[in-house]
């Protein structure tokens, strides 16, 4: 084999902390899924351990493996459009550093705010979630009187949920309008 | 060394198969045994002699030496005592099947005591004797395939069986991924291909996209607990219902009756799937109390057999919605189907794959012989001393079939790598202490897809010792978990802060020791294999 490519494969396996997957598979940030994927069997055809099996260097076997390992590892992240997302903030933020390799914790924070955005969109409480849907029953329904009563009762829940003030605010102004002028009431 | 030599080995639940890459650059083959048979019952018979019987003759033994006979080994590979299969087994196996150290499942024969490895081990070491009487040489390594689907335990469990067998295991392959291989597509189009494998014991599902050198398994989807033995058993449960009607005998009661029964079943799916209509006549399977000698005689139509197995094979196509979902495609992206393993011989599997993929499935090369064939291709590039300069002619992408996982606090599990990614791959962890002075961390690895950890497969508990002492919360260890290209999981730890690697024990796991493991090749190369004179 020649010494060029040991070089490149041991200078390769010591900086490759340093590289983000877009380094590790030689992309720009801008790539395709296609080019990424095409990136991702260059890279296979190059560092994929079965062209090394029968090579008698242990070290090097070793070094092969740790950049192909690096490689999958960039692959299952890029392939991922949310991932991805996610993957490129990171590595544009000011952690960058920290952030070269998606962790778990990336992961976690990912579930918890997805399950802070849910919660804001539909209460954070059981009772508050139970009455905000009723509310969303009756305004289907057209009866925006039932829809108060189920705002209100979720606001009890919840007295500072945004987005329940909102609808309720809505709402009002809905029954304000359909509220026939000349106030007579039945007692 | 050039003339080094490698072989593929396809070990099935029911047959296993030999094949080589002539060195000579001629395409791959089947090494036959002395008797011109391609393929041989994965049966081990231990006879009154001492020697050991393996293959299609050991079969016949199945009824009448059945407590010294040992079947469908793979099913109980790799996997604990407690599990519903080995519990399923013990019912319907002759053979004695009993607990080991570490909930581990051990076989009764004779005297003797067998880890299920070493029956395996046994079957491997036929087939190494049938590949180097065939070569004329000796062989000293192999690649094994094993079903895409196996867990962790199940591969090294294999890959302890080869070793065993005194064969270097240069690798586990997935079968699905070894039919495709020999196959050999290979054309600058890239397309997608679809591998439908129904063994005897377990069924697989590989989606692959195949370019000009590269086969990526994009997703793969399967079931340990499905097969063509599970066909047998809906012959099996009618015939002996319909005996039990006429004659008020359940012929399921007396262990031979059962193994004449299985027997017959088999041979009426054969021969259904062959002539459309199976007669079966099994004359004097039992006695009646009264001392009358009774036959079996029945007639299965391709109809009625259709209905037994409907579900069976509309399970097959669930679980090719899930490889296809997995893949984000539909049946309708799919450029081929290729069909592996005997039971796809049968006319409703060939139907039903042709409905459900709107296209013919391929069968140029025989589905019991595909997988040895792609595990000689591999095994042959996997020796080859010019790859690293000139390239392999192709590489295999393979992926993990299921997430791997940690147990956490209250009986639930968390991901640390998804089913389908790419092989070989590494996550770290980092996990801290949380009690002051804490000198040791446990951590339990998962196998499956619940977040509950008694909905997954266990693969064991890792301790790990050695690191620096110090508050709670203050010592953090990052533990590193592995899948290498066999699909097979390692685990080590390292302290962040000083970067020393931790001790590490295993416990609650399936495998053998190393000691077990040196007793056990010792064992196996003792045991002579029968070669003796061939009934008719």
């Amino acid at each position: 084999m020649d010494a060029q490519f040991l070089i490149e494969v041991e200078a390769l396996a010591a900086t490759i902390d340093q590289l983000d997957y877009f380094g590790v598979l030689r992309l720009p940030q801008s790539a395709t899924p296609g080019e990424i994927k095409a990136a991702y069997y260059r890279e296979s055809r190059t560092y994929h351990p079965d062209r090394y099996a029968a090579v008698d260097s242990a070290e090097l076997r070793e070094l092969i493996g740790r950049i192909y390992r690096r490689v999958n590892e960039a692959y299952t992240i890029l392939r991922d459009d949310r991932k991805r997302l996610r993957y490129v903030a990171d590595i544009g933020g000011p952690d960058r550093d920290r952030k070269l390799r998606f962790t778990e914790v990336e992961e976690a924070q990912v579930k918890e705010e997805q399950k802070k955005k849910i919660e804001e969109q539909f209460g954070q409480t059981p009772n508050g979630r139970k009455f905000y849907a009723a509310a969303l029953v009756e305004l289907q329904a057209g009866r925006w009187d039932g829809a108060e009563r189920a705002l209100r009762s979720a606001l009890m829940y919840e007295p500072g949920n945004a987005k329940f003030k909102e609808q309720l605010a809505a709402v009002q102004s809905e029954t304000e309008k359909t509220r026939p002028k000349g106030d007579y009431r039945i007692k | 060394m050039s003339d080094d030599i490698a072989v593929g080995i396809d070990l099935g639940t029911s047959y296993s198969c030999v094949a080589v890459v002539p060195a000579d650059g001629n395409p791959p083959t089947v090494l036959p045994n002395e008797w011109g048979e391609r393929t041989h019952a994965s049966v081990v018979s231990f006879l009154e002699d001492g020697t050991v019987l393996v293959g299609n003759d050991a079969k016949k033994n199945i009824i009448t030496n059945a407590e010294n006979t040992v079947y469908s080994a793979k099913r109980l590979i790799g996997r604990f005592f407690f599990s519903d299969e080995v519990k399923k087994a013990q019912a319907v196996m002759p053979y004695q099947i009993v607990e080991g150290a570490n909930n581990s499942v051990r076989v009764g024969v004779k005297d003797k005591v067998f880890a299920v490895p070493e029956i395996s081990a046994l079957v491997l070491k036929e087939m190494k004797a049938i590949a180097e009487t065939a070569l004329g040489r000796e062989v000293h390594k192999a690649v094994v395939t094993c079903p895409a689907y196996f867990n962790d335990n199940q591969r090294q469990a294999t890959k302890d069986a080869g070793r065993i067998a005194g064969l270097e295991v240069l690798r586990i392959i997935n079968e699905p991924t070894a039919a495709a291989l020999a196959y050999g597509f290979g054309r600058d189009i890239s397309q997608k291909i679809c591998v439908y494998d129904l063994g005897g014991g377990t069924f697989d599902v590989s989606i692959l996209e195949i370019g000009k050198d590269v086969f990526e398994v994009l997703s793969t989807a399967g079931d340990t607990y499905l097969g063509g033995d599970d066909f047998d058993d809906r012959i099996m449960t009618w015939l002996a219902d319909d005996f039990l009607a006429r004659h008020g005998l359940d012929l399921r009661q007396n262990k031979f009756c059962l193994q004449m029964l299985k027997e017959a079943g088999e041979r009426a799916k054969i021969e259904v799937g062959r002539d459309g209509v199976a007669d079966i006549k099994v004359p004097g399977i039992c006695q009646s109390p009264e001392g009358e000698v009774l036959d079996m005689v029945q007639r299965l139509t391709g109809d009625q057999f259709n209905r037994m197995v409907m579900d069976l094979v509309q399970r097959t196509f669930k679980v090719c919605d899930e490889a296809l979902q997995s893949a984000r495609l539909t049946a309708g992206d799919v450029d081929a189907v290729i069909l592996v393993g005997g039971p796809t011989r049968l006319p409703i599997i060939r139907n039903s794959v042709r409905h459900y993929f709107q296209r013919e499935p391929m069968t140029g090369v025989d589905p019991d012989e595909v997988v040895a064939l792609g595990a000689s291709i591999q095994a042959r590039a996997l020796l080859s001393t010019q790859a690293a300069e000139q390239g392999q002619a192709s590489y295999l992408l393979d992926v993990t079939p299921l997430t791997l996982r940690v147990g956490t606090v209250g009986g639930f599990t968390e991901a640390i790598i998804d089913k389908n990614t790419p092989i070989p791959i590494e996550k770290s962890k980092t996990f801290t202490t949380s009690r002051d002075g804490q000198d040791r961390v446990r951590i339990r690895v998962y196998q499956g897809e619940s977040n509950r950890s008694e909905g997954c497969e266990t693969l064991g508990e890792f301790e790990f010792s050695g690191f620096r002492i110090g508050y709670r919360g203050e010592v953090q260890i990052q533990v590193t978990f592995e899948i290498d290209s066999n699909g097979i999981v390692n685990v080590s730890a390292t302290d962040l802060e000083t970067g020393q690697k931790t001790s590490t024990t295993i416990s609650l796991s399936s495998g053998l020791t190393e000691n077990d493991l040196q007793k056990a090749m010792d064992d196996n190369a003792a045991v002579e294999l029968s070669r003796g004179p061939r009934a008719a």
